[in-house]
């Protein structure tokens, strides 16, 4: 018999006699519930505690602005597939492994965890390795919930999702809580008002 | 090593507490009970469903019976490829079946990317802890441990020593041919591969290699893909006091036409181990609702006296003594079951409300019955017992050890001595306590 055939095998007869019991439902333990601040407030709040950056712009022309007085103190960049094209900055740009800052499009965001959602038809490197990361979300994409922001996720899945919610950390050397282990150790949340980047 | 141990768990436990203040605990942990109660009564069609998404999604699923069936799997994979380098991501199921030393048997560098891994890993020792296996380590033994691999300065900042540690492992992500993990869950329904963590070693070592092989225990699953919001979330609160880990990855399978990177294939094999005998017994299944976040560890007095190693295997605590029968046997588990003092702190703050100490319980019964326990301690459980069904012999054993100079022959006594030291043995009163209650009755 199979190693698959015998395992379910074995499931079914250990499970077979006990009573079913049926699914409690979807998720709705919010954090903050009663909060009714805007998602966008309770984001920045949760991100900035994290450890991450943020910045604001009303629109996109005012992001791409900041960006490339931002950029200018890089020496090369890295930018997702899905970024605007107008938030490419005129900086050299390099393979991800050797670029000293990332720009990615988060497909969303998330207020009550804090988590900037990010898609890997956006590039997984772009993402994970440079050691600043630029994350640019749209205001409007920013759910209260994590359950929310899955279930409208889960109707066009990529390959990999990843939520990034902060700079890298670890606190496994004396449990002390150093910044950009592997993956980026500033990372900066850019919110765009409305009308966002199309 | 015990004052390391014993800050850095009631630092944890004290983080859950406050992550834990903030949201409708019960009500969270009801639901996360009943879910995973839902799952493991409904295991062979989530199982069955699962398969059936990975495959859907382009992933190569993968069954094996015993940790070694699971070993010879990920060695195939890899001889397959002609691979020579292997990035994990930190795993407690590969540290369960003992995968880094079956895969460096087969001629394979492996290297663990997880910091706290990574740092056991030159030491050659195990995990002491569920989700912070170096946690026995101070920043003195790092700092020693780095100036001797890589030349570091002896006084050298926690942050010059991950920088390092950064740039040691940045060339390695770049050129393994495999990226290996576990599985915090698995959605059944999308096929969802999702992982927590902290530095983005998961992240990177699920990504960069081209082929990533993924261990899963079959008591992962999740029915749906937005269950996880809510296992997520409740992992992170318990595990480190966070609203969520700082990386979340879900997986749906290898890159796709029009993505610029991701591994070409993406193995996921599912392991039992043991656990399908574990959800037989009548009372032990519970266990199986672990999310191994680790809380009852940092509250557990015994944890934080004596740190992870004395449990002897890759889960320790509370939750590795009552894991430890259920997945090596009770005979090869003692005397684990009795490394608790029942006082039922593991109970309170365990996300998924295992009964932990009525398991412990259970274990020792079962150990009693089957003749597992120490002799000495059979034989006084069995003169106790037969003392407590004759009143007339408890009585004179009562009054024998009363007129014992306790504190004379407890200074005389391997163990007790020591702890005499700075103690006195209280002298038991002469007389019986029926007699005394009886005198006050008289006397009211």
């Amino acid at each position: 018999m199979s190693p698959r055939n015998r395992i379910l095998g074995y499931v079914r007869g250990a499970t077979a006699s006990r009573p079913r019991v049926p699914h409690p439902g979807r998720f709705d333990g919010r954090f903050l519930a009663g909060d009714d601040r805007p998602p966008v407030d309770r984001f920045v709040e949760l991100f900035l505690a994290a450890g991450g950056e943020v910045e604001r712009f009303a629109d996109l022309e005012d992001a791409a602005q900041w960006l490339y007085g931002f950029a200018g103190d890089f020496e090369s960049v890295t930018v997702g597939a899905t970024v605007p094209g107008a938030l490419r900055p005129h900086v050299p740009s390099t393979c991800p492994d050797l670029a000293t800052l990332g720009i990615s499009h988060a497909l969303a965001g998330v207020a009550e965890t804090g988590s900037l959602v990010l898609d890997s038809r956006d590039g997984r490197r772009t993402q994970l390795l440079a050691p600043t990361h630029v994350v640019f979300v749209r205001e409007r994409d920013i759910h209260h919930t994590l359950v929310g922001a899955m279930v409208t996720l889960k109707a066009d899945l990529p390959s990999a999702v990843g939520l990034h919610s902060g700079p890298s950390k670890s606190a496994d050397i004396g449990q002390i809580l150093v910044r950009g282990v592997h993956g980026p150790g500033r990372i900066v949340a850019a919110i765009v008002g409305e009308p966002g980047p199309e | 090593m015990r004052s390391a141990v014993t800050a850095a768990a009631r630092t944890k436990d004290e983080r859950r507490q406050v992550a834990w203040a903030q949201i409708d605990a019960d009500g969270w942990r009801d639901w996360a009970r009943d879910l995973k109660t839902h799952v493991l009564t409904h295991l062979d069609d989530y199982l069955q469903q699962a398969e059936q998404s990975l495959a859907a999604n382009g992933c190569k699923v993968h069954w094996a019976a015993t940790g070694a069936d699971a070993c010879d799997v990920v060695v195939r994979i890899a001889e397959r490829l002609s691979a020579r380098s292997v990035v994990k991501a930190k795993s407690m199921l590969t540290e369960e079946i003992g995968l880094n030393g079956r895969l460096e048997g087969a001629g394979l560098a492996v290297r663990e990317t997880d910091l706290g891994e990574f740092i056991i890993q030159l030491l050659d020792e195990p995990p002491s802890h569920i989700v912070g296996p170096s946690l026995h380590r101070s920043l003195d033994d790092c700092r020693r441990l780095f100036h001797e691999r890589f030349g570091t300065a002896l006084d050298a900042s926690p942050e010059t020593l991950a920088a390092t540690a950064r740039v040691v492992m940045r060339d390695e992500f770049l050129d393994a041919d495999l990226g290996i993990s576990g599985a915090n869950f698995l959605a059944a329904d999308t096929g969802t591969v999702a992982l927590i963590e902290n530095e983005g070693n998961i992240r990177i070592s699920t990504s960069i290699p081209k082929v990533h092989v993924a261990l899963v225990g079959i008591e992962k699953l999740v029915p749906r893909f937005e269950d996880l919001s809510g296992l997520i979330q409740l992992t992170a609160r318990s595990a480190t006091g966070q609203p969520i880990g700082n990386y979340v990855s879900l997986i749906q399978g290898p890159r796709r036409a029009g993505e610029r990177d991701g591994p070409d294939e993406v193995h996921v094999v599912f392991v039992d181990n043991g656990r399908t005998n574990l959800l037989a017994d009548p009372e032990a299944w519970e266990i199986l609702r672990c999310v191994r976040c680790g809380a009852c560890l940092n509250t557990c007095p015994v944890y934080r006296q004596t740190g992870g190693h004395a449990y002897g295997w890759a889960y320790s605590g509370p939750i590795g003594a009552i894991l430890a029968p259920g997945l090596l046997g009770l005979r090869a588990s003692m005397p684990l079951p009795f490394a608790s003092s029942l006082c039922g702190a593991c109970a309170e703050v365990c996300p998924v409300r295992i009964p932990i100490p009525e398991l412990l319980v259970y274990w020792r019964e079962r150990a009693a019955a089957e003749g597992l326990t120490p002799a000495l301690e059979t034989a006084t459980m069995k003169i106790w017992a037969t003392l407590s069904e004759h009143p007339d012999a408890f009585g004179v054993a009562a009054d024998a050890v009363g007129a014992l100079p306790l504190d004379a022959v407890g200074r005389r006594l391997p163990v007790v001595r020591g702890w005499m030291e700075e103690r006195a043995a209280p002298q038991p009163s002469r007389e019986r306590f029926l007699r005394t209650w009886s005198r006050k009755e008289e006397g009211q």
